[in-house]
C-alpha cells in the first residue's frame, strides 16, 4: 500500500510513500491499530535513496545495541541509532538489527512540524516504516512534543480505577500485573505505558510496540512507585520527592535541556494531580487489599 | 569560596522546575542531563536558591533568611554556608 494511518495511544501517525518510495506494508502487530481515518496528528513521507546528514549536524545522543544471553553480552553493536542536531532540525540515524536484510534509515523530525520525512534504504521494494527501533523512537519523540510520558510502569483497571505500578527492571511491575489480573481487573500493559493529560484527565494507553497487544487504555487515578518488601508499607509522595521517583523511571533520552525541562514540567504537573505513593510490597493478593482500603 | 561580600548567580548548566514550594534540578554536561546527580530542594533550600540572583551578596541572602523565616543570625548564616558549599557546582561566585 502506498499509505495508512496508525492509531497508537491516542496519537494517529500517517506513513505515505512518496512518488519515488517504497509500498508500505505494516507489521502484523499493528494491525489492530490500523485508523481508517484520513486524518493524523502527524505524517511521515517515507522514501526509498539513501540520505545523507547534513554537513555540520552534531551528534547529540548514539544508543548501543547490546544482546545478553544468561548475563553474558553478545553481538555488541556500538552504532545501534542515534541522533543528530542541525539547527532546529533532528535526525535519527539507525539500523535495524532484528531485520531480515540489512538497511538504514535516516528519520528527520523536529519538534515543532508535525510533517517528517523517514528515509529507508537497502530494502526490498516494500518496507515495514514503523520497523524497530523506529517505532518506539517516533513514539517517544511524540511524548516529547506533546508534553506526555513513557514510562516504565504496569497499568490495570480495577472496577473503573487505574493505577499505574513504576519501576526499572526487577521492581515488581509484571508481578502487580498477575496479581491484579488474577483479582480481575483489567491490566493495559506489565511494562511500559504511555501517559497522556488532556485537560487535566490523565489518560494511560498501552503500544504494541513492544507486545502485539490489542489497543488498552485507561483512566489513571494513582500512580504507585514499587519495590518488593516484606511488608505492605504505602508511603505518600508529594513535590519534589514524588517527581524526581516518576522521573526515575520514565524512559527518557537524557539530552538537550529542553527535553528535559518539558519532561520535569509534564512530569510536575502530573504529580500535582494524581496521587503518588511509593508501595512496597508482598506479591500476594493483600497488597491489592491494602491500594482499596486507602482508596 | 565564597566569602560574604560575595555575589552568586545560578550557573546555565542546570534545568529547573519549582514544585510547590521546592524544587526539582537537573544538572547539563554538555548538553546530557546527569539523571544520576538529580537534586531537590526544600523550602529553604528553594529560598536560597530564588534569591541567588546575580545582584544579591551572601551576606544580603543571610538576611533575608533570617527575615523570612525569623531564625537567628548563626543558624541563617550556617544554612546559606552549607546550601553554597552543596551546590557550588551550580553557582557562579562574582
Amino acid at each position: 500500500m502506498r499509505n495508512f494511518n496508525l492509531n497508537i495511544a491516542g496519537y494517529n501517525i500517517g506513513f505515505e510513500a512518496s512518488a519515488n518510495g517504497p509500498d508500505l506494508k505494516p507489521s502484523a502487530r499493528f494491525l489492530r491499530n490500523i485508523n481508517q481515518n484520513n486524518g493524523s496528528d502527524i505524517l511521515i513521507r517515507v522514501h526509498s535513496e539513501p540520505f545523507n546528514l547534513p554537513k555540520g549536524a552534531e551528534r547529540v545522543f548514539r544508543a548501543p545495541y547490546v544482546e545478553e544471553l544468561n548475563g553474558i553480552q553478545f553481538n555488541n553493536v556500538t552504532s545501534f541509532w542515534s541522533v543528530w542536531e542541525y539547527h532546529s532540525e533532528l535526525y535519527i540515524w539507525t539500523i535495524f538489527p532484528l531485520s531480515s536484510t540489512e538497511k538504514n534509515a535516516v528519520l528527520k523530525f523536529s519538534l515543532t512540524s508535525m510533517e517528517w520525512d523517514l528515509w529507508i534504504y537497502g530494502t526490498r521494494e516494500e518496507t515495514d516504516p514503523f520497523e524497530y527501533p523506529l517505532d518506539g523512537l517516533i513514539l517517544y519523540y511524540l511524548t516529547v512534543i506533546n508534553g506526555d510520558i513513557m514510562i516504565h510502569a504496569s497499568g490495570v483497571n480495577n472496577t473503573g480505577h487505574g493505577y499505574i505500578f513504576s519501576g526499572v527492571s526487577g521492581k515488581g511491575k509484571s508481578t502487580m500485573a498477575k496479581l491484579w489480573d488474577n483479582s480481575g481487573a483489567r491490566v493495559i500493559h506489565d511494562d511500559r505505558l504511555i501517559l497522556r493529560n488532556n485537560g487535566g484527565i490523565y489518560r494511560m494507553y498501552n503500544t504494541p510496540v513492544y507486545n502485539d497487544d490489542e489497543p488498552r487504555e485507561s483512566i489513571l487515578n494513582r500512580i504507585f512507585i514499587i519495590e518488593h518488601g516484606a511488608e505492605n508499607i504505602l508511603i505518600p509522595l508529594k513535590g519534589a520527592n514524588a517527581v524526581t521517583q516518576v522521573m526515575a523511571n520514565c524512559i527518557q533520552h537524557n539530552w538537550g535541556a529542553e527535553i528535559i525541562a518539558r519532561l520535569l514540567g509534564s512530569i510536575s504537573i502530573m504529580c500535582g494531580t494524581i496521587p503518588t505513593s511509593k508501595l512496597f510490597f508482598k506479591p500476594d493478593k493483600s497488597v491489592i487489599d491494602l491500594i482499596l482500603e486507602h482508596e | 569560596m565564597a566569602g560574604l561580600k560575595s555575589i552568586l548567580s545560578q550557573s546555565t548548566s542546570i534545568v529547573t522546575r519549582k514544585t510547590g514550594n521546592e524544587y526539582v534540578l537537573v544538572p547539563i554536561t554538555n548538553n546530557i542531563a546527569d539523571m544520576n546527580s538529580v537534586y531537590t530542594l526544600n523550602e529553604t533550600g528553594a529560598f536560597i536558591w530564588e534569591h541567588i540572583d546575580g545582584k544579591r551578596t551572601v551576606e544580603e541572602i543571610i538576611t533575608e533568611l533570617m527575615n523570612e523565616y525569623e531564625i537567628d543570625k548563626q543558624n541563617a548564616e550556617s544554612d546559606v554556608i552549607t546550601f553554597i558549599g552543596n551546590m557550588r557546582k551550580y553557582l557562579i561566585i562574582h
